[in-house]
Formats: structure tokens, C-alpha cells, sequence
């Protein structure tokens, strides 16, 4: 166990040395223009440092912010959502549910149930989720027909999410120590952020870039890449409304650039600070969905 | 009126699947389609009755001869509909089956759920009449479940919701911070829906051969109750729930000499008491569990009775994992240990064929999802090292849309010996295909 978590952090550490030195290259090279202007500058190394430091520090703090904005708005919240999934030959499929949500720490742990209403053969289904961020996500499922509540695997995280083009790490969100990241720019409305996942072989892209919008910190849109850079899978957010003074994506879509598939997720009835009570989150609201925290 | 409303559904969108099938041009455009985007907008009104339910026709066939009087394991047209209501201070739900049984030559009316829930106290769940009751850890093994299954379903190649039998029970949860307590009371023993001749051939020890009685074998009923009680809590991430049951086995058991006929034997449903423990936590990104259950055959408790099973000691163990992406294994272990073992085989007039004092039986399922989980391909097989016999249960499901499920699958019983737990169902091996429009 330890030996390999040593390794997994050698090659952690690693990862983000190279990141940090081609930035270092790419501001010293930057810098040498600007040199004559400075001479005065005594020690460039430090200097160096301590800017990579600064941008480090400024992207990290991007994405915690959209991390923040994304997945743990308010305390709690509750909402109506529903995927519209389009195959590519244009079949449709739907999936109805309402989530209820409570953060246990912000941009930590949270408890999640989801209770599916449509189709009808998937009608009653219940999901709970107990994300942790050390550790692996507790999950259940509730078998209406069997009156089953079954515990299941944690698995892969970059598993459709009942049969949609989204990720249970699109819908609870993706760690953000499993990425690299670099400010690659920024104009008056949007930061641009190139990602790097630290570990290559446990995703299926080899970067993404992300765009987010400065004023609410909510990333619009989302391009991943195959290991021959081509762009393979594309989020965008559609719609953006403002509930209760909190600015909420209330339409995305997730595509399959390959084949043009593609699942639109839409949010209706959102609503944040409900002051959900912890107890709900647990095996009785599976079987007895707790109906006053679902209207 | 329902039924042949869908039933004109039904041609309908057979018609434009074929349409959709086997037109070339069925690519959409993907981009400019956000007509249902208006629809959501508008919310209808929430009405407290919900109607859903599904047409399903099922055929399935004995890959061999088989001294059945069919040749079809399954063969019938079935109509579900669900109802459900919902009002502010209870739930009433009721899911009925319709169909007609081409193997059992009959139409049956057939309640699953009939049943009101609701909590009159903050710290209690109550759910009574008719309803389908599971708990326990294992995977189509069942230790401390001694709720009705439905066999004849199982290995005919119905939906695997139908395993499970309703009983007309009264649930009632009780809570206590992170302890749960439920106690279900069936006024009338729900026995199982055994392999009992009409649908599957199966081994007699009497007869000493495979038989198939065509209307079933006589079975004394008993009409007392049985009572079913779990205590479950957590203890960080382990799941730990106790288990008491205090009624009869679930299939006849026993032989006893009825009072009116002193000539003929009866089958009947022994006593039985079980307790018994379970565990589950999630172990290296996988879930294990592991659970034991003690089963005490009271009327015949030194296991001197040959007319009577003997008690028994059962234990699981099970880990499920990931093994790959949208690929899940499962694998158990599964001990069934008899009780007076020695005295079982000293009274037994077929020595030879007692089960061993140690009934090994391991089971794999795996499972493998593609085109984003609609289409699933599952593979179940039970082998039992001791028994040297084995059941393999493959089957593949599409969902082509919302409305239409397409299975097929098969059932391969195998064994040396015919009176072996899986060995005397060999000639009942079938395969079978399912089509169901939901609505």
C-alpha cells in the first residue's frame, strides 16, 4: 500500500515538476525580452520562482473557484433535471430524476440522492452517493421491482452516468488534484486553462481546456483530447440563470465529437439553502423518498 | 380495454421500428433538434395518480427432450400495469400481471403489490399488504431471505424481478439514530414457487427417477404465520445487520402421513428458525460481503427424522469489482454445511445419495455494457465442486429506446448425478427470448 502510494506521488510530483519547468522556460524566454528594461533584478532564478509560484497559485485558485461555483453552490440544494441522450443515428432516450444535495465542507466531501422518475422502467429507482475525496465514493442503488438496495462499486468515475454521454465525474465533479493545470490565457470575459491529467492511464483523454467565465467563475465549455490531440468529446454550457442570487447552469450538453451523439442535461426548480436535514441522506429515504424535500 | 389499446401501440411502433431499422437515411440532424426544450418549460400539473406498466411476450424452449408434458418453458403473452398513488400522508401502490400462460394452458390474474405505506411517526415506516421483500448480501444466493422466490421464473427466463414473490406481509421500519429495526409479519406462510412438475421436471426420491407430474405434486399447506426481523447499523463503512426468522422452510421440506389418509405420504413445509449475521463494505474499490446463517430444522433438530431436512449452517462470501471499464465481476463462495450429519446418513434409506456433509458451490457473474449501457451482456454460472454440478445462466439485453426491451438468454443445467441440486434439472435446459414495450 505504501510503497505504491509513494510511487503514485513520485510520479505525481514528477508530472507537475515538468509542467512547472516549461513554464519556468517558456516566462525565462519571456522574461530575457524584458531583461534589458530590468537589469536590476539580482537574483532572476528567485524571481522566476516566485512568479511560477504566483501563476500556479492564480490557476489553482481559478479552478477551485469553478469547482466552487460548479458543484457545491449554497449549503444544500435540490433540483428537477432530465437528459435528453441522442444516439447517432438521431434515437432519443430520456432520463427523469430530481437531485438533493448537501455539502458536508465546500469543495470536499457531499451526500447525494437521486431519484429517478422516467423512463417507467427505471421509475422509483433510487442513487445514493456519498462522495468522499479521500477516499473511494460509497454507492447505492435501489431496485424498486426487488425491493433490493444494493451497494456498489465505486469503479471507474469516467462511466456514463445512467447511459448518458455524461461521467459520474461530469455530474459530481472531477478531483481537481487529479489534473495539472496552466493558464494558457485570459481576455476581459474568460480564463483559458489547459489541463493535464497527472496520471495518463487511468482516463481516456490526454488533456482538456476549459474556458471559464470570470464573472461567475462557471466553466462554458470543455474540450477533451485524444492521445493524437484530436478533440473527442465536448461540453458546453447552454444556458446559465441566476436562483436566489447563485448564477446555475441550467443547460449543458455533453458531445461525442466523433459521432456527433450527444446528451443534453436540463435543470428546472433549483433551489439552494433548503437546510436539508443529514438524516435524509440515508437508506430510508431510498425506499421512503423523504416527499416534503421533493416538490 | 387497456390491453388492446396497446396492443394496437404495439403493431404500430413494431411497424416503425422495422420503418426505423431499415431506413438508410436515419441519421438526424444533431444540432438544431430543441423542440422538447419548450415542452419542459410548461409543467403539467403534478397528479397524484401515476399509471406505467408494460406488454410483454416471452417464449422460451427445452433445448432436449424432457418428460414435461410441453416442450416450451415458457410461452405467454403478459400485460403489467402499475398503479401508484401518492398523498401527503401515505403512498398506495398496486402492480398487477395479466397474462395468458401457453405452457400452463390458463389466463392468470396475478397481484405483485397491493400495498399502502406510510410513516405515522417520524421514527417509523410501515408498508402493508401485498409486496416484495429481499435483504440479505447475496447475489441469486439467498441465506437469511427466506422471503417467497419464484423458481419456476427464475429458470424459465422471466425478468429477474420476478424471483422474488409478493407476500401479504405488514413491514414496519423502525429508527433510532444509525440503527434500523424491521419486522415483517406474514399472517400466512408464502411458501416458494417451487420446481414442482408442471413447468420443469425434477428428480423424486420415492420414484428413484426424473419426473414431471403435469399438475404438480400434493403439498400440505400451512395457513400460521411467519415473522421475518433484521437489525442493521453501520460502523464506519461496514453495513452489519443480525437476522431472526421464525416460520417454515420454503419449499416442502418434509413428508409426514396426513390424518384422513393413512396410506399415502404428503409433502409439507417443516418448522424452521434461522438466525443469522451479514456484513458488507466497500473493500480495494470493490464491495465485499460476508454472511452466515443458521438454520434449525426444529422439528427434526438431531436430524434423526429421514421425513425431515436437517438443519443447516450457511456462509457467503462475495466481492464484486470493476475488472475493466463497463466490465463488473462478482464471485462467491458458498458453503452449506448439514447439521447431524452422521445421523442424517445412518437414517437415510439412499445412503448413496446424500448430499455431502459440505455442499461447496462457487458462482461469477460477469457483466459488460456498451452503446452507453443499453446493450448488456451477463454471464451467471454456479458450479458446485462437491455436488459436481453447475447452472449457467448467459443473456444479453437491449434496450432500443425508451419503450422497447429485447432479451435473450438460456438456462444449461449440468451435473453427474440426476438427484444432484442442479444435475436433476439438466433436461430442463432452455433458451428463451423476451420482448416488452414500456409505457
Amino acid at each position: 500500500m505504501t510503497i505504491t502510494f509513494t510511487k503514485q506521488m513520485m510520479k505525481a510530483s514528477k508530472h507537475s515538476r515538468q509542467v512547472v519547468l516549461t513554464l519556468s522556460l517558456f516566462l525565462a524566454s519571456h522574461f530575457n525580452l524584458h531583461a534589458e528594461v530590468a537589469p536590476r533584478l539580482s537574483n532572476e532564478n528567485a524571481t522566476l520562482n516566485a512568479i511560477t509560484n504566483t501563476t500556479t497559485n492564480k490557476v489553482n485558485n481559478i479552478i477551485d473557484q469553478a469547482n466552487l461555483a460548479s458543484y457545491y453552490a449554497g449549503e444544500d440544494g435540490s433540483a428537477e433535471a432530465r437528459m435528453i441522450i441522442v444516439d447517432e443515428n438521431g434515437n432519443r432516450q430520456m432520463r427523469q430524476f430530481t437531485i438533493l444535495r448537501k455539502d458536508i465542507q465546500d469543495l470536499g466531501d457531499q451526500n447525494m440522492l437521486v431519484f429517478f422518475s422516467q423512463p417507467s422502467n427505471v421509475k422509483d429507482t433510487v442513487f445514493r452517493v456519498e462522495k468522499q475525496l479521500k477516499s473511494d465514493d460509497n454507492r447505492w442503488l435501489f431496485l424498486p421491482a426487488l425491493d433490493l438496495v444494493k451497494r456498489i462499486s465505486a469503479g471507474d468515475k469516467r462511466t456514463s452516468f445512467v447511459g448518458s454521454h455524461f461521467y459520474y465525474e461530469d455530474v459530481s465533479g472531477r478531483n481537481p488534484n487529479e489534473d495539472n493545470f496552466t493558464l494558457v490565457s485570459e481576455d476581459k470575459n474568460t480564463y483559458t486553462i489547459a489541463a493535464m491529467p497527472k496520471d495518463q492511464q487511468s482516463v481516456e483523454f490526454s488533456r482538456y481546456s476549459v474556458k471559464i467565465d470570470k464573472q461567475n467563475f462557471l466553466p462554458t465549455e470543455t474540450i477533451y483530447f485524444d492521445k493524437s490531440d484530436q478533440a473527442i468529446r465536448k461540453m458546453t454550457v447552454l444556458l446559465v440563470q441566476d436562483i436566489n442570487g447563485i448564477p446555475t447552469v441550467m443547460k449543458s450538453r455533453i458531445t461525442n465529437l466523433r459521432n456527433n451523439s450527444y446528451t443534453e442535461m436540463q435543470f428546472r426548480n433549483v433551489k439552494y439553502n433548503l437546510g436539508l436535514p443529514d438524516n435524509i441522506f440515508s437508506e430510508r429515504s431510498m425506499r421512503t423518498p423523504p416527499k416534503a424535500w421533493l416538490d | 380495454m387497456k390491453i388492446i389499446n396497446n396492443l394496437a401501440v404495439i403493431n404500430a411502433l413494431l411497424l416503425n421500428i422495422f420503418l426505423l431499422l431499415f431506413s438508410t437515411s436515419a441519421s438526424a440532424s444533431n444540432e438544431s433538434n430543441d423542440d422538447w426544450a419548450e415542452a419542459w418549460v410548461e409543467q403539467a400539473p403534478a397528479s397524484p395518480w401515476q399509471v406505467t406498466g408494460f406488454i410483454e411476450a416471452a417464449y422460451g424452449q427445452f433445448l432436449q427432450t424432457n418428460v414435461t408434458e410441453h416442450n416450451a418453458s415458457l410461452n405467454e403473452l403478459k400485460a403489467r400495469i402499475n398503479i401508484d398513488y401518492s398523498h401527503e400522508l401515505f403512498d398506495a401502490s398496486g402492480k398487477l400481471d395479466s397474462y395468458y400462460d401457453a405452457v400452463l394452458t390458463k389466463t392468470i390474474f396475478h397481484t405483485r403489490e397491493l400495498s399502502i405505506s406510510a410513516s405515522p411517526f417520524s421514527f417509523v415506516d410501515i408498508k402493508a399488504g401485498r409486496q416484495v421483500l429481499t435483504w440479505g448480501t447475496g447475489d441469486y444466493l439467498f441465506l437469511n431471505d427466506l422471503f417467497a422466490k419464484d423458481w419456476q421464473s427464475f429458470f424459465s427466463g422471466r425478468a429477474d424481478e420476478y424471483l422474488k414473490a409478493p407476500s401479504n406481509s405488514i413491514r414496519t421500519n423502525w429508527f433510532y439514530n444509525a440503527v434500523n429495526f424491521t419486522l415483517v409479519w406474514t399472517p400466512e406462510f408464502t411458501p416458494d414457487n417451487y420446481i414442482n412438475g408442471e413447468r420443469f421436471s425434477f428428480y423424486s426420491p420415492q420414484a428413484q427417477q426424473i419426473v414431471a407430474p403435469a399438475n404438480g405434486f400434493p403439498v400440505n399447506k400451512t395457513h400460521k404465520a411467519q415473522w421475518s426481523a433484521r437489525l442493521k447499523t453501520r460502523i464506519n463503512d461496514i453495513e452489519v445487520s443480525l437476522y431472526g426468522y421464525q416460520g417454515f422452510w420454503p419449499t416442502p421440506e418434509g413428508t409426514k402421513q396426513p390424518a384422513t389418509n393413512t396410506m399415502q405420504n404428503q409433502a409439507y413445509f417443516p418448522a424452521l428458525n434461522t438466525w443469522g449475521v451479514s456484513a458488507t463494505t466497500p473493500f480495494k474499490s470493490g464491495i465485499l460481503n460476508v454472511e452466515y446463517a443458521s438454520y434449525n430444522s426444529i422439528e427434526d433438530s438431531e436430524g434423526t427424522n429421514n421425513m425431515i431436512a436437517n438443519g443447516q449452517h450457511k456462509f457467503l462470501i462475495g466481492y464484486e469489482h470493476e475488472l475493466a471499464k463497463n466490465l463488473t465481476a462478482n464471485v462467491q463462495y458458498y458453503l452449506e454445511r448439514t447439521k447431524d450429519y452422521q445421523a442424517l446418513v445412518n437414517n437415510s434409506q439412499l445412503p448413496e445419495q446424500v448430499v455431502a456433509e459440505n455442499r461447496h458451490l462457487v458462482t461469477l457473474r460477469l457483466s459488460y455494457r456498451a452503446l452507453r449501457q443499453t446493450l448488456t451482456y451477463s454471464m451467471f454460472a454456479f458450479y458446485s465442486p462437491s455436488d459436481k454440478d453447475g447452472y449457467l445462466k448467459p443473456s444479453v439485453n437491449y434496450q432500443y429506446n425508451d419503450q422497447w426491451l429485447f432479451s435473450a438468454g438460456a438456462n444449461v443445467f449440468f451435473g453427474e448425478d440426476e438427484f444432484s441440486f442442479f444435475g436433476q434439472l439438466e433436461k430442463n435446459t432452455n433458451a428463451w427470448l423476451r420482448a416488452r414495450y414500456q409505457y
